[in-house]
């Protein structure tokens, strides 16, 4: 069937069977492979993409289900010179990157949090990557580059380039 | 030429999604949350011949107050209940069982409605649903249908919804004034633990002080969710003394091993219980040093 939705900002049209998942979408039918595969059943957010603004796992979403909608890989995210953005020179910053399977899930659940919440706590940070499994950094430099983040997001009040418009105006 | 499995559609109202699930000759199936059925696809070949995806039909994400119960539409997601202000205000406890299922990525895609459907034996929200003495709502081509929650989950994975049935919405009565409600949660690790123990309890106090009204719920202790009316009846028109608590405590525990025998797990569920809800009730009933 034919799936049509926005991905990180332009137009995507794309034939696929109707019964693959949103990963496999991305990945392997549309060539973005920088949305990762960790468990394939939900479980370590290594996949985490977002789906009209919301963080989801797109190893549980039916390629179809995307129809329409506004899809955000971690090939949108970027800053205004298509470098890293804020969040993502922060994460190398922070050295919270080690082999970086599980960064572009990270990034993106970094995301959502400071879409919705722009003075997270510690313990909102935990919990906003929660459903992200990392198995080299240890979680605290994670943190402390989502946390420097916001902090400095506070500071200058100015949303950073992201492609999402969802995103956009929640940060405005 | 790409094989295609079943074909996909969307329902586009709750009418709409009832007919698409009971066209002659086709075998359909709801896709809710997805969280389940995608996972399920993988794993078998044959699933269905059509996916009806209720996802995006508004009505079944609506929370709102009808008179003195609080309807909660079938499709809405677990952080749609845990950021609704009236489920937190009138059931508290559901807002804290919805909050400890899994991650965010779980949260924003599965449903109370797809929790109560499948019945998994970890389904959080049940214990949660089944202590505000929720009802289940569906849709069927013959008309509507509603059973209280504790009677349509049979065991689980088993229900009483029958095939071509939509589930609508779960509503429940706002509890009287002054209750109290908790949901505890015993896992292995806190955000994505299918959970192995839950206790979800309501209770209210009259002038006098005494307890006019309680409501104990275990989760995934016994097959059939439901309340353990011996441990309640402890409890009813007492004072809640911390002995009593104590007392009502080891009573649900008797109860659980009277409908479930001894089992493998019961050296650890036993204890488990027990303290845990004792230290439901004491959160209810404001007891001192019972946690
Ligand atoms: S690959 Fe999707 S959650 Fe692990
Ligand atoms: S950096 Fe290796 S899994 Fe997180």
């Amino acid at each position: 069937m034919k799936i049509e939705f926005t991905l990180n900002g332009e137009p995507c049209s794309v034939e696929a069977p109707a019964h693959i998942n949103l990963l496999h979408l991305l990945r392997d039918y549309v060539g973005l492979t920088g949305t990762k595969e960790g468990c394939g059943v939900g479980e370590c957010g290594a996949c985490s993409v977002l789906l009209d603004g919301k963080l989801v796992n797109s190893c549980l979403v039916l390629a179809p289900q995307a129809g329409g909608r506004d899809v955000v890989t971690i090939e949108g995210v970027r800053g205004a010179d298509g470098g890293p953005n804020d969040l993502q020179k922060n994460f190398i910053d922070h050295g919270a990157v080690q082999c970086g399977y599980c960064i572009p899930g990270m990034v993106l659940a970094g995301e959502a949090l400071l879409a919705k919440k722009l003075n997270p706590s510690r313990a909102d940070i935990r919990e906003a990557i929660a459903g992200n499994l990392c198995r080299c950094t240890g979680y605290q430099q994670i943190v402390d580059a989502i946390e420097a983040t916001a902090a400095a997001r506070r500071d200058t009040r100015q949303p950073q380039s992201i492609e999402d418009a969802k995103v956009h105006e929640e940060v405005l | 030429m790409i094989m295609e499995k079943f074909s996909y559609v969307r329902g586009q109202s709750i009418p709409h999604a009832v007919a698409l699930l009971n066209e002659p000759g086709v075998r359909a199936r709801v896709l809710a949350g997805g969280t389940d059925l995608v996972l399920l696809m993988k794993e078998e070949r044959d699933v269905c011949d059509r996916v009806v995806d209720i996802t995006l039909i508004p009505e079944l994400h609506q929370i709102r107050r009808a008179g003195d119960r609080v309807v909660i539409g079938a499709g809405a997601n677990f952080c749609e209940i845990v950021e609704s202000p009236l489920v937190n205000e009138t059931a508290p406890a559901l807002a804290d069982a919805c909050h400890s299922v899994g991650a965010t990525q779980i949260r924003n895609m599965g449903t109370l409605g797809g929790n109560v459907a499948n019945a998994a034996a970890c389904a959080d929200s049940l214990p949660a649903l089944v202590c505000f003495d929720a009802v289940a709502h569906a849709l069927t081509p013959d008309g509507a249908l509603e059973w209280p929650v504790s009677d349509l989950v049979i065991r689980p994975n088993q229900t009483k919804l029958p095939a071509g049935a939509l589930l609508t919405a779960l509503s429940y009565q706002i509890p009287g004034e002054g209750s109290r409600s908790v949901f505890l949660k015993l896992g292995r690790r806190n955000a994505m633990a299918i959970s192995r123990l839950t206790v979800a309890a309501l209770g209210r106090l009259d002038d006098a002080g005494r307890v006019a009204e309680v409501r104990i719920v275990p989760g995934s202790a016994t097959p059939q969710i439901r309340r353990f009316p011996k441990a309640e009846a402890v409890l009813l028109g007492q004072i809640p003394t911390l002995e009593l608590l104590r007392e009502a405590a080891r009573v649900a525990v008797a109860e659980m091993t009277e409908i479930t025998g001894k089992r493998w797990s019961s050296e650890f569920k036993e204890p488990a219980l027990e303290s845990m809800v004792l230290r439901a009730l004491a959160q209810l009933f404001d007891a001192q040093g019972a946690a």
